[in-house]
């Protein structure tokens, strides 16, 4: 802890009661909300907090996720910090708006408390929401622990709303295991928050505003005129910005830090890489039975390491590059998949890492955890395994399905 | 030279009381039984049906050019063709320019004598039961907004004989420039107000919604500018697929919530924008691009979603239907319900024939317009959660259905069965509206 | 030199109407309206109302400075027109000043005809179309007690009027038998006659001045009619010198077409001057009546300015309407003045005690013509009755016993 870091109160509660809390120290001033599992107590939480009067911000009780952030983008160009949550279907019915929330830069925290899409019919945790808008120009983060849920809340709107991003923020938390797990939570205090975001920069670049009267969002494109170059001077600008979220996330991440005293990585976390001949990598709360499985097996003498995917879009590539040239074999775990590779999505990311950086190295996908399935340190433990198999030779030619004998 | 407010008489629904004779009579001379006095003539034309001398305060008038005493003026200021008792010698020669029998000479009156409009305020309107007698203040509206900037960019490029251009300039006037402009997808935008490439097609803020979500947009735009303590109008300019299709269900949110804003539905009955295809408010019978004539298929096959009715049950703070041709009504119209907006959800549906994609020619739609009210094809009211529903214009003694249908293209295959289902819908929905007036 | 894309001579019904039109399409190019009076245009109708009094000579102005002003248009006064050179587009004034012009309209209106009576020049007389007459004749009343006029047509009858009101001794002296004969029948007049009568005016029908001395007038039938003021109103007729010379063709008066233009391409003529088709009967003359001077004048101006909603001349039609002693008589079309004619439909209703006299004329059930005295008519609607040949079969029981309510009915509906 550094001298400037302040220690907050500490309090238990679940993730998605941090979450609320963490937009309460963010103070929005318009947050919109429509419940949906496991999504629905956060809403509740900051409802409460709002009704409480502890946040003093606009509640908007409207009739659909659709809604939500439509009124959401209405409200930030008009100048408000917002926020809002959803989960899986939720996510679904949102993404007219939701595609659009990138081009129009409009800075923004949503939590996606992941959950796994129908069919089949299901109401529990997953990533496969999530990975779904993957592609859509938001900045996703996603979270290991209840703390981090809180911190990378506030950290969130730092980034979305940095001059040089303007961008929209997810911060993911797995629903199920951390919107419902109960754990220790420190809250830092008001004035640090405050201080740490500074003023809102929310619409200075695109307002609603007859002060300020501007058309916004003009028809463009189409062969001919102006229109191509200024669409791909608008599109290049987006995908920069994007590009240099990465080191504004680094920086936020540091900077949050040395306020707290709170380190979470920013981008990739290595775990145990020193000397580890292999390693796997983890999105979100699986992260913890991962570092705990590790741990066993070091202990067992097996050479084995973690890395930790925070940042997932932008692709934190030269971190996982890092984290990747220390092992020689690498196993990924996805709580989803991809349908057009056959694997996990974030598999592909990582043949992605390996074929830009030129690193060679067996890379297996597993996929489990879906539909609140649980990736036990068992799971782990032989996912490690067969990644060892790998590395001497033995591939096995699809993904592994981690739950598929539970 | 502006244009002038004026009498109206609608000779189908006089009663021939003579009630605004006497009113006229009282107030030119103190005595109501003095017909001779009066200044309007309503003459009996037999069944029971009348007509009217009445002046029209021609714009050229041929008294005043017939008047050797100068003693006839058309006043710029009023528009009405004034007479000077002093300089008159009562030669009659202005008798011999009125073809409508409207300056007249009475020996028992003894000068010549004509509607003054009374300063503006006409007796003879006030006493009309039937609502033969208008006072139509149309052109005080034109004066006061045509003198108003016009924040539309002058090029907008909507098809020759656009309703809907024409009102959205209406609007704009009247609304000022202290206002956020919603144009979903459709012609709105589609003729240029959002702009194109860089450039701008209004003088005020004005953004593209899409098509689902223009009332969800600007209640969380509006609540913020609320929250800042500033009073901006957060004002929808949408289409009827916007509203009643694709953006129903924000629509209806933000009715339900009471949200402050003004949200305006042009009715062009389709997706006239895109290429003529069928909305559920396109009516019954009609040919769309999606909804062809051939030998199966004979046009739309369901009625038209009455989008203003449902408006009412959401108890919005007012609800309207208006129509270009009755412009005073319109204005009327607008500006409750921009008063309305700023307490609660305000909802106006406005008739916008479509030459285009209804096939008529260009130069009619305002006759089309016109007919569309006048055959009952739609309704004008209005509606408070205070007052109920109010005809803003009577429904009974409609011109024939027929005479509508026929001046558009995209009836012209419909079948007798087809023209009674409508007529059929058309009554029920009229005795549906009068079950809400109180 | 002055030069100007139209050039309007004559600055009153005719002229006005015509520059109006013109202003309506065109309101920038150079209009010069000139007229060789000093007043601000006025009509000639008035001038017996100024002579009683009953209007201010500076208050009869048809138009202000302020309205020329307002509509770029150069008022020229005391410019009497001697001669056209249309070849060239010039018009040549008095006092040597010329314009060019592009377009010209004659609306130089008609002046009074003197009968050639003996002894005619060695009195002093007066007539009345000009203001100068009219306050000329004003001052010569002062003086005077008995006054004689020649011609019993609406200007002799309107100034008897005024002068007897004005309490002189007036005498008329009139070859036909009846006061404005051509507009009333002799049961119409007769009710204006005793009115005129029982103001002391004395009516000498059938009779005309045979001499004239200074201050007595020798009838044909050898009688005396002494007199202080003479007045001459024994008809007008268009004052046309200065077209000699100019190719333009005239006869009684110019000769136009239905659209006012002159026999030159770009000279019209309007008004009192032109001869125009009549609507009711064959051939052509002067229409000689202000209604007329307008629809001619402003047909003229749109033919000029070429606006496209110009409609030609239908025909003159007779339309006047005449006060007296705060009575009034109505005269309109043909067919009224006279006996009946074959194929005409007539009914008269006429009540000496009352006062009252209603003749009204049907062609095939279509209005020819109507006159009423205390009978109110609107006679712009019978104007359009007989223009538009409305068939009144359907209402013709009705229009006969009330044509004043049946007639408004009839335009009411006509004009939706
Ligand atoms: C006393 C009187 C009573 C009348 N009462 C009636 C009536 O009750 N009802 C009715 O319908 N009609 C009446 N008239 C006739 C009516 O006034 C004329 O028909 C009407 O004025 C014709 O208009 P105008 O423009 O053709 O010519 P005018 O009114 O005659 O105007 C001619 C214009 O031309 C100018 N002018 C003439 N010659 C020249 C020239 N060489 N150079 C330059 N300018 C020239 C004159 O100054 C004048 O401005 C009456 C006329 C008079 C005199
Ligand atoms: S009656 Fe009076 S108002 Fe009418 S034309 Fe004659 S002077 Fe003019």
């Amino acid at each position: 802890m550094t001298a400037l870091s302040k220690p907050g109160k500490v309090v238990v509660l679940d993730g998605n009661e941090a979450a609320a809390k963490g937009v309460a120290l963010a103070r929005p001033d318009v947050v919109a909300v429509y419940p949906i599992t496991p999504q629905s107590s956060l809403v509740e939480h900051l409802s409460s907090l709002i009704a409480s009067g502890e946040l003093d911000a606009e509640l908007m009780n409207v009739e659909g996720e659709h809604s939500v952030l439509s009124a959401l983008q209405g409200a930030a160009l008009a100048g408000a910090r917002t926020y809002t949550a959803t989960s899986g279907p939720g996510l679904a019915f949102m993404f007219e708006p939701y595609i659009r929330q990138p081009g129009l830069r409009l800075p923004m925290v949503a939590s996606l408390v992941t959950r796994d899409t129908l069919t089949p019919q299901c109401v529990w945790g997953g990533h496969q929401d999530a990975m779904l808008v993957r592609e859509c120009g938001w900045i996703h983060m996603y979270c290991e622990t209840v703390q981090e849920i809180l911190d990378s809340v506030i950290m969130g709107y730092k980034v979305a709303e940095h001059p040089e991003i303007m961008l929209p923020v997810n911060v993911n938390h797995d629903g199920n295991y951390l919107s419902f797990g109960v754990t220790r939570c420190e809250i830092p205090e008001q004035a640090l928050v405050d201080d740490f975001l500074g003023p809102k920069n929310i619409n200075w670049h695109a307002a609603l505003d007859p002060e300020r009267p501007m058309s916004v969002d003009p028809l463009t494109g189409n062969a001919g005129g102006a229109g191509p170059s200024m669409f791909v001077r608008y599109r290049k600008g987006q995908t920069e910005a994007m590009a240099h979220a990465l080191d504004i996330i680094a920086e936020v991440h540091a900077d949050w830090a040395a306020r707290t005293g709170r380190h979470h990585a920013p981008l990739v976390e290595e775990y145990r890489l020193e000397g580890a001949e292999v390693a796997l990598i983890t999105l979100g709360s699986m992260t913890g039975a991962a570092k705990d499985c590790c741990d066993a097996l070091r202990a067992g003498g097996r050479k084995v390491g973690v890395i930790k995917v925070k940042t997932y879009r932008p692709f934190p590539v030269a971190a996982m590059a890092r984290a990747l040239s220390q092992v020689k074999a690498v196993g990924v775990m996805d709580r989803s998949v991809s349908y057009g590779w056959n694997s996990g999505p974030m598999h592909q990311d990582t043949l992605s890492t390996l074929g830009k950086t030129g690193l060679r190295m067996p890379c297996l996908s597993f996929i489990g955890g879906l539909a609140g399935a649980d990736i036990t340190e068992a799971h782990f433990e032989r996912a490690y395994d067969a990644v060892f198999k790998a590395a001497s030779g033995d591939m096995p030619p699809g993904p592994l399905w981690v739950n598929e004998k539970d | 030279m502006g244009a002038f407010n004026s009498l109206t008489y609608n000779a189908t629904i006089c009663l021939g009381c003579g009630e605004c004779m006497m009113a006229c009579a009282k107030a030119k001379s103190g005595d109501a039984d003095r017909f001779d006095q009066s200044r309007i003539k309503i003459v009996p034309a037999g069944d029971n049906k009348f007509e009217a001398a009445l002046c029209r305060q021609c714009g050229d008038a041929k008294c005043v050019m017939n008047c050797p005493a100068g003693a006839l003026t058309k006043n710029a200021a009023s528009g009405v063709v004034d007479w000077n008792a002093d300089l008159c010698v009562s030669c009659l020669l202005c008798t011999v320019g009125c073809a409508y029998g409207s300056i007249t000479f009475e020996s028992s009156v003894g000068h010549v004598a004509k509607c003054d409009t009374c300063g503006g305020d006409p007796a003879c309107v006030k006493v009309c039961k039937s609502g033969a007698l208008g006072y139509v203040t149309t052109a005080s509206i034109y004066n006061d907004y045509g003198k108003q900037e016009d924040l539309f960019a002058p090029g907008l490029a909507a098809c020759q004989g656009c309703n809907s251009e024409l009102m959205i300039r209406h609007v704009l006037r009247r609304v000022g420039r202290n206002v956020v402009v919603a144009a979903p997808p459709g012609c709105i935008p589609g003729m240029g107000t959002v702009g194109y490439n860089g450039k701008a097609g209004a003088k005020v803020p004005i953004f593209h919604p899409l098509l689902t979500n223009t009332a969800s947009m600007l209640a969380g735009l509006k609540r913020t500018y609320e929250r800042q303590g500033r009073d901006v109008t957060a004002l929808a300019l949408a289409g009827d697929g916007g509203a009643s299709d694709v953006g129903f269900q924000s629509l209806s949110g933000a009715a339900e919530r009471g949200e402050h804003i003004l949200f305006l539905c042009f009715d062009n009955e389709g997706y006239m924008n895109t290429g003529m295809q069928a909305s559920s408010a396109t009516s019954f019978g009609s040919w769309t691009s999606t909804t062809p004539v051939g030998d199966k298929l004979q046009g739309k096959r369901t009625d038209a979603k009455n989008l203003p009715m449902v408006m009412m049950m959401h108890n919005a703070a007012y609800v309207a239907t208006a129509s270009s041709v009755f412009m005073e009504d319109f204005y009327r119209k607008l500006d409750k319900a921009l008063a309305a907006s700023k307490q609660g959800f305000a909802y106006l549906h406005l008739y916008a024939p479509c030459p285009s994609g209804w096939r008529f020619p260009a130069s009619l739609t305002i006759d089309v317009c016109r007919l569309m009210v006048e055959s009952n094809f739609v309704t004008l009211w209005e509606y408070t959660p205070e007052t109920g529903l109010v005809f803003t214009r009577p429904t009974d003694k409609p011109k024939p259905l027929e005479s509508y249908l026929k001046a558009i293209g995209k009836y012209r295959h419909l079948a007798q069965e087809q023209v009674d289902r409508i007529k059929k819908l058309l009554e029920d929905r009229l005795a549906m509206l009068k079950r809400f007036v109180r | 030199m002055q030069s100007c894309t139209y050039l309007i001579v004559g600055a009153s019904h005719a002229g006005l109407a015509a520059a109006d039109a013109i202003r309506m399409i065109d309101p920038a190019s150079p209009l010069i309206l000139a007229s060789r009076d000093s007043h601000l245009p006025y009509s000639p109708t008035i001038l017996p109302y100024v002579v009683s009094g009953r209007s201010k000579a500076e208050r009869t102005a048809l138009r202000s400075e302020a309205f020329f002003k307002e509509k770029s248009i150069t008022f020229l006064r005391q410019a009497q027109l001697q001669s056209i050179n249309a070849e060239k587009g010039l018009a040549h004034f008095d006092q040597g000043t010329s314009i060019r012009f592009d377009k010209l309209l004659l609306a130089t209106g008609a002046a009074p005809s003197l009968p050639a009576i003996p002894g005619l020049g060695d009195v002093a007389f007066h007539v009345l179309r000009t203001m100068d007459d009219a306050l000329g004749l004003k001052t010569a009343m002062k003086g005077a007690r008995r006054a004689l006029v020649l011609g019993a047509g609406l200007i002799g009858t309107h100034a008897a009027e005024n002068m007897a009101e004005a309490g002189m001794t007036v005498s008329i002296v009139e070859p036909q038998m009846q006061l404005l004969p051509g507009y009333f029948d002799s049961q119409a007049s007769s009710l204006i006659e005793k009115a005129f009568e029982g103001h002391g005016i004395d009516l000498k029908f059938g009779r005309s001045v045979a001499s004239l001395k200074p201050g007595v007038a020798v009838l044909d039938d050898g009688q005396d009619v002494p007199f202080d003021l003479l007045l001459i109103a024994t008809g007008v007729r268009p004052a046309l010198s200065y077209l000699d010379g100019s190719g333009i063709r005239i006869d009684r008066g110019i000769l136009v077409d239905e659209r006012q233009r002159t026999n030159l391409p770009a000279v019209w003529a309007a008004g009192d001057c032109a001869q125009v088709r009549l609507f009711q009967s064959e051939g052509t003359g002067v229409a000689g009546i202000l209604p007329m001077a307008v629809e001619q004048g402003r047909i003229a101006g749109q033919g000029m300015v070429d606006d496209e909603g110009q409609k030609p001349f239908p025909g003159a039609v007779s339309l006047n309407t005449y006060s007296f002693f705060g009575q009034q008589a109505i005269s309109v079309g043909a067919g009224i003045s006279g006996a009946d004619s074959p194929g005409t439909e007539t009914v008269l209703r006429f009540d000496e005690g009352a006062k009252t006299y209603l003749r009204l004329v049907l062609k095939e059930d279509r209005l020819v013509g109507a006159a009423s005295v205390n009978h109110p008519l609107d006679p712009g609607i019978l104007w359009q009755l007989i223009l538009r040949q409305t068939d009144l079969s359907d209402v013709k029981e009705r229009f006969l016993a009330d044509p004043k309510t049946t007639g408004r009915l009839l335009m009411s509906r006509l004009w939706r």
